[in-house]
Formats: structure tokens, sequence, C-alpha cells
């Protein structure tokens, strides 16, 4: 059956990357009280751009921690519908040993988010065609913000929009396509590995997922919804739908150390003369990766990079590449989606449905001085790119990473910690992700199985740390009406949590 | 090699003693049980070990059953053996623990004595599955050295234009000229006579009743089906979700190494029928951790080191326990999808499982509800204990199969084969 969603109630960040609109910034806030909340909020309702169709040149969205719910007045009983990881956050200490959030990664050391700052409220993500109305729509926030007195906690500036991220390697060509959804992305046929549609539950609250059951989200009595703005809880039961056209919003800001990367690239590929060998060295990065600069999946092309097939999507592992011979059972592409080759059943079709269950729908956005430079070499020359030779250290560049998903725990941080970080993935005994894990303690070595045998690269470096980051929900059009129309007395009321043990 | 044995020992606090112990344990989950006072490491052929507090509660018919101490072991045979170490080199740890309980004979006591108590205090799984029956601690080290040795050689040279087979010689040739390896030419020994011709028996004898008992079944089994399914349409969705604070008590002893301690109590329910289904899928069950998923894999699950379901307090509720590899949400997701008809048929009839269909059906498939009931009835477990807290179960098999390919001749094929596994 055809799922039809409510396009426009949901957030257009669902439905699109804004590839259209490649300038952005993000505004992460802090309120002081609640009617500066309600302040925001309200000047930034009809400001907020739906899932239908599109054409402008800019848009906006915003989503809340849990803090900010509060703030804005919904009571404890709703925000207990929430998922336990979304109410506890993203620095709860048990939340950073599973996300590797360690050492270098500590949210002590983050630039925002961090144990140590008051409580994030909100984020809320301008995108534009151009940086001339980019600059245009932030200075309004910025002033309306300035003048409701809002404490402004972080402004992130992203690069524009292209296709590389700051290692140099074309990104984001595994998208998943959202049932209900004109396709997004991908090349790939309707029922070909690459072309499989993820039921829309995976990625809005309030549709089946892929259990063909609904996500728990938080409900409300009708009574509590009497203008009868939410849309009602579409199992039947009568409640008035918080969560119905919202999803989670994960973002991490992910310093990249694309000096170090590339520089370790090299020196682990240099000849036995001394001398560096640029082929070996873009080599090596890919089998970390996965995928060749341009794109090109190792699987499909394991020798050289073959920018026609540079968004090629329509792959899986198990027939092909079983024992990890062209693209390594540890590269980052066979880690967050490992497509066919997931238990019981590897190769078949029952495999892809579990990889279903652990899709993330991303939109992050690099950031970065030295990025750019690193990007635009990517698309031209990746063989000759100067290792590491045009990031000047102090130059902090990497991603912005976002992530969309119904839960927090199957999804993002199901991936963060079973396939990225997990030294025992598939077999291996001491890999974590090559590109982006933890290396905490364990985790150093990246293995890259060969005929006659495989090559193993001992002490690998962290490439990758976590700069800041936290939970947000991205409420439904009509939630955020709700969220804006609470009235004064219930925004003080306590009530006590229905989710008892 | 050994087979391997579930020790539970379960005994009530005493009167008072139950923030005493709490404390006492949460000062142990900083310790450890690998050092003193437990010194587990010291203890032969201990491969896993818990500690945990089952907090006092009232029955479904509103009888009181006291909070009680309880302590796991997963060990190499013999017990006898295991329980005299426990007094003898775990005894400090031992005495501190069980001295919260009623009757312990406590340190100044005869080793004897408190022996005796904790074979007392000893009650049965209905049911223990073992990742790899016979596959003994020492096994699982000696393996992953041999491992360890193995790669270390190959970093060593570059093997490129070597074949395959020439690189098994040379692997062969080392592990020959090693003496720390010689065991390695020999497959491990088989557990004893004694174990395996008890188990054969018992794989024989438990078909032949039930063939015998065939008409009998024939005629029961359809009026059964029909009257559990009438019960099951009784059953309630578990709406109940866990607090956050549930959530952290048991979070705050997972994720650290590669596996994790895992248990869950809960309530049967208490209907005839429900009981006796129970009691019929736990000998089922017993059957088929003991005959048929003896190797690698637990109906399809290979992240399973050890499990077991223990009835406690007269069946009415049932403790399941295991240590597995990875973390729950990833754990819970391979029994939806792979042995959701295990668990439906083992847990169907507690109570706060979300409702079965035919015994079989339902159940862990509904997805939110099912992994709701499982962290709600989730013990946490404090002190916990693991010998190898590097490997996951499919290292310890793909380390097993290293040693028995570094025997007889192969193919070259085979030999690269082989060499994959490293």
């Amino acid at each position: 059956m055809a799922i039809k969603l409510d396009l426009d109630d949901i957030q257009g960040l669902i439905a699109r990357g804004y590839r259209t609109l490649p300038h952005a910034r993000f505004t992460i806030f802090t309120t002081q009280d609640t009617a500066d909340a309600h302040a925001l909020l309200s000047w930034l309702l009809p400001r907020v751009t739906p899932a239908g169709r599109f054409s402008g040149d800019s848009a906006l969205h915003v989503a809340y921690t849990a803090a900010g719910l509060r703030r804005l007045g919904l009571p404890e009983s709703v925000i207990a519908g929430f998922q336990p990881q979304y109410r506890g956050g993203m620095t709860d200490p048990n939340r950073s040993r599973f996300l590797g959030d360690v050492g270098e990664s500590d949210p002590h050391h983050w630039v925002w988010g961090g144990p140590q700052e008051p409580p994030l409220d909100g984020l809320i993500l301008l995108y534009a065609s151009s940086p001339e109305v980019l600059g245009a729509r932030q200075a309004e926030l910025a002033a309306h913000i300035d003048a409701a007195g809002i404490r402004q906690v972080t402004v992130l500036d992203t690069l524009e929009a292209g296709n590389n991220e700051p290692f140099g390697f074309h990104d984001g060509i595994s998208q998943p396509i959202i049932g209900g959804l004109p396709k997004v992305s991908g090349t790939a046929p309707a029922g070909t590995p690459g072309g499989r549609v993820v039921p829309a539950g995976e990625f809005v609250l309030g549709y089946p997922n892929v259990y063909g059951q609904l996500t728990d989200r938080p409900l409300l009595p009708a009574a509590d919804d009497p203008r009868h703005l939410l849309p009602r809880d579409p199992a039947g039961s009568g409640a008035a739908d918080l969560g119905r056209n919202g999803c989670y919003l994960v973002m991490r800001q992910l310093e990249q150390d694309v000096g170090g990367f590339w520089r370790y690239a090299g020196e682990a590929t240099t000849r036995p003369d001394g001398s560096e060998d640029p082929d070996a060295r873009t080599a090596l990065a890919a089998k970390m990766v996965g995928r060749w600069p341009s794109g090109a999946p190792l699987v499909e092309t394991p020798d050289r990079d073959n920018p026609r097939l540079g968004g090629d999507n329509d792959f899986g592992y198990y027939h092909t590449d079983p024992l990890g011979l062209a693209c390594p059972l540890g590269a980052h592409i066979r880690r967050v989606n490992p497509r066919d080759s997931l238990d019981p059943q590897p190769g078949t079709d029952a495999s892809l449905a579990v990889n279903d269950g652990h899709r993330l729908l991303r939109r992050g956005r690099s950031y970065g001085p030295g990025a750019g430079a690193l990007a635009a070499a990517g698309n031209n020359s990746h063989a000759e790119r100067p290792a590491g030779a045009d990031v000047a250290p102090e130059s902090e560049t990497g991603l912005h990473f976002i992530c969309l998903v119904a839960s927090l725990i199957r999804q993002f941080e199901f991936v963060q910690h079973t396939w990225l970080n997990n030294p025992t993935f598939h077999g291996l005994y001491d890999d974590t992700d090559p590109l982006v894990g933890s290396r905490d303690p364990r985790g150093a070595t990246f293995t890259v199985p060969g005929r006659p045998v495989r090559r193993r690269y001992r002490d690998l470096p962290q490439f990758v740390r976590t700069r800041g980051g936290a939970y947000f929900f991205l409420p439904g059009i009509s939630a955020l009406r709700y969220l804006d129309q609470l009235p004064a007395d219930t925004r003080s009321a306590s009530f006590s949590s229905s989710a008892t043990r | 090699m050994p087979h391997q044995l579930g020790v539970t020992i379960r005994a009530p606090v005493a009167a008072g003693q139950v923030a005493e112990l709490r404390d006492w344990l949460a000062e142990i989950a900083r310790k450890g049980l690998a050092e003193g006072p437990f010194d587990f490491t010291h203890l032969r052929g201990l491969h896993y070990a818990k500690l945990y507090l089952l907090d006092e509660t009232t029955d479904l018919d509103g009888q009181q059953i006291p909070a009680t101490l309880v302590f796991m072991s997963e060990v190499d045979a013999p017990l006898r053996r295991h329980l005299a170490e426990l007094i003898d080199l775990a005894g400090e740890g031992i005495d501190q623990a069980f001295a919260y309980c009623t009757g312990y004979p406590g340190p100044g006591a005869h080793r004897r004595a408190r022996i005796a108590w904790l074979r007392r205090h000893m009650i049965p799984a209905s049911a223990f599955y073992v990742n790899t029956v016979g596959r003994g601690l020492e096994q699982i080290r000696l393996e992953a050295m041999l491992r360890d040795a193995l790669e270390e050689y190959l970093d060593q040279r570059d093997w490129a234009g070597h074949a395959a087979i020439e690189i098994r010689r040379e692997l062969r040739a080392y592990v020959a000229g090693c003496p720390g390896l010689a065991w390695a030419r020999k497959p491990p020994p088989p557990p004893s006579l004694r174990f395996r011709a008890g188990e054969a028996v018992h794989m024989v004898a438990v078909p032949l009743v039930l063939a015998l008992l065939l008409p009998v079944l024939l005629l029961v089994l359809p009026v059964w089906a029909v009257l559990l399914r009438l019960d099951e349409r009784h059953d309630q969705p578990f709406t109940e979700r866990p607090t956050l604070r549930h959530l952290e008590e048991v979070a705050n002893y997972e994720d650290f190494v590669t596996q994790n301690p895992f248990a869950v109590v809960g309530f049967l329910k208490p209907s005839r029928l429900r009981q006796l289904t129970t009691r019929a899928v736990m000998f089922l069950t017993d059957y088929g951790v003991r005959h048929i998923f003896t190797h690698d894999s637990l109906a399809g699950i290979k992240t399973i080191h050890f499990a077991r379901w223990v009835p406690i307090d007269g069946w009415r509720r049932m403790t399941f326990a295991t240590n597995y590899d990875g973390a729950v949400e990833a754990y819970n997701d391979d029994f939806i999808n792979i042995i959701w008809w295990g668990l439906n048929a083992t847990f169907g009839s507690a109570r706060d499982y979300p409702p079965t269909r035919w015994l079989f059906f339902g159940g862990a498939k509904l997805e939110e509800q099912f992994k709701a009931t499982i962290r709600c009835h989730q013990v946490p477990v404090p002190a916990w204990y693991t010998a190898y807290p590097e490997l996951s179960a499919d290292n310890i098999e793909n380390n097993a199969q290293i040693r028995a390919g570094l025997r007889g001749d192969m193919s070259p094929a085979q030999a690269e084969r082989w060499l994959s596994l490293l």
C-alpha cells in the first residue's frame, strides 16, 4: 500500500538536502526564559519551509532539544514519550562511551554542546541560493535574536555545498530512497540493491517503519489539544500525535584531520627508496573509504578510479566480494551501509531488509577554510594531491554531520557503535572505521584483505574527532504550531511521568 | 577438553542488609572481579562470572519474594574444582558477598562448610547454551595466542608473488619450530568420554520417548494449541517504557569491552496451561542447545557466548542470562530478525511479554514493545568478569579454524581460503 506523506506538515529538510541552496548556516540557541522561547518560535513559524513543492531562494528549519521543548512549556508527561537517548542527551557519560566520544572527542573538550555549558534549546538551519541571500536571511534572524534578548550560542558556517567532503572524496552518494517521496537520489532502478525503497517511518514518525509498525513517539490526550492543531494518532487511539511528521535530528561537529589523513596514507605507502608513491597513496586512502575520490565504488573498480562510476550506488558485497579483496571488510562505506553482507543470510533480500532498519538520512555540510581547496583538487587530479600540504594546521576543517532518523538508538547510535566503532565488526579483531573511527584504545588496525595474504596497517592515527553535538527533534509544522500556542498555565504545570517502571 | 557448566548460586539477603549489599556491589563494580578480593583470573577454566541483586518483590498472588544475591559463572568442568576454587582462591570476595545473605557460614568456618553452603544454594538451569560445546578456556586462550603469532609472522615479510600453499607450508614450519606452539599441530581433545556418552544417550532417548508418546501427543497437541490460542487472546500489549533512571542503572555496566553481561527476570503467567507450556518449551530448548545448537550459533545468532534459562521461586519467575557480543540494541535486533520464534516460545508465557500468536508468532516481532519489555526487566549486573574481553565469538571460532587448518593437506584453493582467515 502506498503511503501518503503529509508533505505540507513535514519540514522540507526530510524531503531534500537543498543542493540548489548550497549556502547554509546553522544557529544553535539557548533562550533565557519561556517568553523568549515563544517569541522566537512565533517569529520562526511562518518562515519554516514545508516538504511540498519548493522553488524558493532560501529555506529555514527549526529543531529542539528536550530542554528546548521544556522551555516552551511542554509537560514532562509528553516529553516522556520521546526516546530516552534524546531525553538524556548526547553528552550523558554512558552515551559518550557508546558513541566513542572519549579521549580527544570527550564532550568536555567540545566547542559547543558540552556538559559544562547551559543546555541548548534548539537549532535553526538556514539554507540559501547565494551568499548574499544567506547573509540577508541570517541578518534578519540575528536582529530578531538580539532584539528578543536570546542567548545565542553558536553560529556554524558551512562551505558551499559540493560533491566532495574535506578528505577529498565524493560524498553523499548513498542516501536511502524514502517510500512516499519522489526519488531524490541514486541512479539504480527500483528492485536493485541501490534502488531499495525504505519505508517512510524510518525517517518520519507516525508512518509504518521497516517492521510495518509505528515507532514510539510523544502522544497526548486529545483534550490537551482542544483546537485540534495536531494530527491524531494514526494507530487509532484518539490521542493527539505530537511526533507525527517529525523526526530526530542528530548533529555533530566532526573535525577532520585532512593533513594527517593524507600524510599517513603517504607515509604508509612510501617506496623502499623513500620516495612517495602518489598512486599507492590514493589507493590506500580509497581502501579506507571503500570508494575512489570520484566516488567510484571499489567493488566495481578495485584497481583504479573510474569517474564514470562516480555516482554508482547499485552494488552489493556478498556475491562479488565476500572476502573484501576489492573493498576491505572494514572500509568506511562497508561499515556505514553493509548492504547485503549481514547475517543470517548474507547475499539475500533478508540481509538487505535487516540493513534497511539501520539507514540514516544524511544532511551534513562541510566547514572550514581548508576544505574548499582540497575538494576542488579532488574533482580534478586526486592522484597528484599534495599530501596535506595545503591545509594549515590551525585551520579546522570538517563536517557538520546531520542525520535524520525515526529512532536514535536503532539507526544513528547503532551505526556508530555496532558498525563504525566496533573493533570486531564483520569478523575483524582490532579494526574500527579507518576513516572516522575512534581509537580508544583499541581499533588502531586497518586490515586490507589481499592475495596471497592480507596487509595490516597498525597504529592508525585518529583522523576525525567530535567537537560538538546534540540530539534535536525536528517537529512537524503542526507540532510547531501546537508548541507555539502552549498556554502559560500548562507551561509551568508539572505532570508526573506516565512511563514509570 | 572439558565441557562447560553454568553455575547459578542464589541466596536470600539477610534482613536489613540490602542497602549495604547494594553499596558493596557498587564498590565491587569499580574494582572488578578479575583482581582481589575475587581474583577470578586465577580460577581455572572460568570464562565469565556475574554477581547481581534481585530486588525484593511480590509475586502475582501478592506473596513476598525476598531480595536475593545471585552469582553466575560459566566455567569448564569439573564442578567440584570450581566450587573449591571459589573458596580457596576467591574466598575473600565470596565471603564478603555472601556475608550479606542469611546463613552463610562466614570466613571463620571451615572451607568444606562454605563449599557445602554454596552447593546447597546452587539452582539448576532448565537450559544452558554454550557457543561451542567442549571449547575450554585454555583452548580459547591458546588459539588466540596462535593467531597472534601467525599474524605477527605474516607481518614480518612481503609475501607478494608467493603461492598460498607455499605460505601455508612456511607457517606450518614456523609453528613446528616453536616449542610453545607444539600443541597447535594436534586437534583439541574432545570432552570426557563420560560426558559424551551421557549426552549421546540423552540425544537418542528423548526422541525415542517422544516417538512412543506420539499417539498421545497427536491427540493432545491440537487441543493444547487451541487452548493456548484462546489463552493468548487475553494477553495485553506492553505499554510501559523503561525510565531514564532504570536505563542508566543498567547502562552503567554495559559497553566497556567486546562482550556484555545480560540478565533479565520476569514472572511467568500463573495459568496452568501457560506454566505447562513453558516447561514443555524449556524441555525442548534444553534438547536443542545440547544436541542441535552445539557449535558456533544459536539458531543463526553467532554473538552469544553462553546463555541460560533458570526458573526460580518454584517456576513463578524465570531468569535469562547471557554473555554476548556488542550492544543490547543489536542483540535485540538479532532476536527480532533471527530467532523471534525461539524467543516467543520461551518467553511468550512471561508476564509483560508482547502478545504472541500460536506460541511462535507476534511477540518479539512487535519491536518497540519487545525492546521495552527486555529493558524494563533487565537487571543491572554491577559485578562481571570476562576472561577474554577483546574476543568476539566470531573471533574465537575463526581462531579455532586457523588452528584446524594447520593439519593435513590442502589444495591451492583450500590453502587460499585458509589464509583468508588470517
